[in-house]
This record gives structure tokens, C-alpha cells and sequence, in this order.
């Protein structure tokens, strides 16, 4: 398999899974039924995806090298910014300068 | 109308351009044409998972992985059509277009905002997610474009994605204000990262949601 070839592959197996998840809510759903568990489910899973992302997105870190400090403090960053301004746009570009000019040094 | 769309949706341009941008850099270090990181932001449309497919191309993970990955960090996707079940008007390309489109930025716009009385809601809607997409694409492209032009180290780069979780983790916090969610999150985290550390990701969501139905079935047997 080539390198496009595999990257076309990937493309169109993404698309199709992207467009899954907005679809089936749609399909499965198309007059607004009142289901219980549903809506309990449909409450809950945003902010505990939330937190799994942002585990995941941590869990490659080596915390034994300055790159658990720099990610920490790039974190830290983040959250006090977006504490104090509410805006998601500078939040994570404060961040994200903080952690890439630490790292770049 | 154009004018109107375009005013309500300039904080998606805000948030689109750059992160675009940040998607396009980072895909250029694959080493692939520019003209791919273009077809990725037409097709896929998904910000995190384009930040992701990165890793994952480099790493040259299989189909399948990707593919399950991808479905399950949409997945917060597949409730956000409950809130717009009735919104999007009747069954045709404009409304498999509508749903396609459907993202964070456009979602959280549509369930806040009002239409104005003098626009069709189903046209203002299409307007909205046909230029934010275009906002992404041109992102996306830019990006890809300059980092060959443009001598800049985008090392640590890939941090935005995790900012972005923060920043949207910060958000769940002051909407939803209950412990139990992140709780049981955490703990399945921390269950999943012992058990299944490559598969994190999927063992996780399962495993939280999965609690969280238990959580409230027994609670519920205590009512009885």
C-alpha cells in the first residue's frame, strides 16, 4: 500500500465515521421522543468525554523529563487564563505559546 | 443574509483560522502535498480529529483503529443532534449537509443564538455551516501552504489540541457543576490506562458510561 493510497484510505474511513456520529442521532430519532435514559445519557457524556480527552491527550507524557514540568506549567497557563478572560481562542493560544517556547529553548 | 451570517459566525472564523492553521503546519510534517490537509478540512471536518489522524498517520496505525478512534472521539457528536432534531427542517441534501457540518462551534451557535425574523431559519443554518466550513478549510490550507514557505519551528504545536480539551473540560465544569460525571470519568481513566494503555481512548468512554448507567439504575432500586 502507498503512502497516498493510505492516506486516502484513512481520509475516507474518517469522513464516514465523522458523518456517523452527526447522522445517527437524526436517524434514530426523527421526532423528538422524551426518552429517560436517553436524555440522562445525552446530559452526562459531554463532560466526562471531556475529561477522558484530556487524560488521553496526557498520558503520552514523560513526566520524568522537563517535558512533564513544561506540559504542567502550559496547563496551568491555559486554565488561569481561562478562568480569568473566558475565551477559548486566547485560553489555548496562551497555552500553546507557553508550552512551544518552552520546549523550543 | 450573508452579511447577517457572516457577522453571527465571526467568532467561529476566530476560533477556525488559527486552528486550522495549527492542523495544516502539523500535517505538512507527514510530508504529504499541501492540497491534503485542503481534502481532509472538505471531507473529514472534524477539528480534534484531524489532530489526531496526525499522530495516527505518522504512526501508520491500521484502518480500523482509525476508524473506531475517530467514531469514538466524534461520539460527543452523536447527542448533539438531540438538541436539533426538529431544527433542520425536512429530509434532503440541505439537511445531510446541515448534519455533516454539525460541529462544536456551529452547535453551541445554533442552540444560543436566535435567527432573525426576516431569514428562513433552514437558510440562515446552511449559510452559518457552509461559511464556517469554508473558514476551516481556508485554515487548513494556509497552514499547509506557509509551512513549506515559511521557515517555523511548530515543535510543541500539537499542545493546542490538549488546551482546546482543557479549555472545553473548563467549560462542562461551570455548565453541568456536579462532581459525579468527572468522577467517574477519572476513575475510569485511571482504570483503562492500567488495563488497556494502548486503547485508552474507546476503554474509557465505555467504561464511564457504562458506570454512570449503573450509578443511576442502582440509585434508582434504592428509590423503589
Amino acid at each position: 500500500m502507498t503512502d497516498i493510497s493510505y492516506l486516502l484510505l484513512v481520509m475516507l474511513v474518517m469522513t464516514v465515521a465523522t458523518y456517523a456520529t452527526r447522522l445517527t442521532p437524526f436517524v434514530l430519532f426523527s421526532r423528538g421522543q422524551e426518552r429517560a435514559l436517553l436524555n440522562f445519557i445525552a446530559k452526562n457524556t459531554p463532560p466526562m468525554v471531556m475529561t477522558i480527552l484530556v487524560i488521553y491527550m496526557l498520558k503520552g507524557v514523560n513526566y520524568l523529563s522537563f517535558e512533564g514540568v513544561y506540559t504542567f506549567i502550559a496547563i496551568l497557563v491555559t486554565v488561569v487564563f481561562h478562568l480569568y478572560k473566558r475565551n477559548a481562542l486566547l485560553s489555548i493560544i496562551a497555552g500553546t505559546a507557553v508550552y512551544m517556547i518552552a520546549v523550543q529553548i | 443574509m450573508i452579511r447577517s451570517v457572516i457577522k453571527t459566525t465571526l467568532p467561529i472564523l476566530f476560533g477556525f483560522l488559527p486552528l486550522g492553521i495549527a492542523f495544516g503546519i502539523l500535517f505538512q510534517e507527514l510530508g504529504y502535498p499541501w492540497y491534503f490537509a485542503t481534502l481532509m478540512g472538505i471531507c473529514v471536518y472534524a477539528g480534534a480529529a484531524q489532530f489526531m489522524a496526525v499522530g495516527m498517520l505518522g504512526a501508520g496505525v491500521g484502518l480500523f483503529e482509525i476508524a473506531i478512534s475517530t467514531f469514538f472521539l466524534n461520539s460527543r457528536h452523536l447527542f448533539y443532534g438531540l438538541a436539533l432534531l426538529n431544527s433542520f427542517g425536512a429530509w434532503g441534501l440541505r439537511k445531510f449537509y446541515l448534519i455533516f457540518g454539525l460541529t462544536d462551534e456551529t452547535y453551541a451557535l445554533m442552540t444560543t443564538i436566535t435567527v432573525p425574523k426576516e431569514f428562513n431559519r433552514e437558510r440562515y443554518y446552511f449559510l452559518m455551516t457552509l461559511f464556517s466550513q469554508c473558514y476551516w478549510v481556508l485554515g487548513c490550507s494556509i497552514g499547509a501552504l506557509a509551512s513549506s514557505s515559511l521557515d517555523f519551528n511548530t515543535e510543541g504545536m500539537d499542545f493546542a489540541a490538549t488546551a482546546l480539551f482543557t479549555v472545553l473540560l473548563i467549560e462542562q465544569w461551570l455548565k453541568v457543576r456536579k462532581p459525579l460525571p468527572f468522577v467517574v470519568a477519572f476513575s475510569s481513566s485511571c482504570i483503562a490506562l492500567i488495563f488497556f494503555f494502548q486503547h485508552m481512548l474507546l476503554a474509557a468512554i465505555v467504561l464511564s458510561i457504562t458506570t454512570i448507567i449503573v450509578l443511576r439504575f442502582i440509585k434508582s432500586k434504592k428509590n423503589d
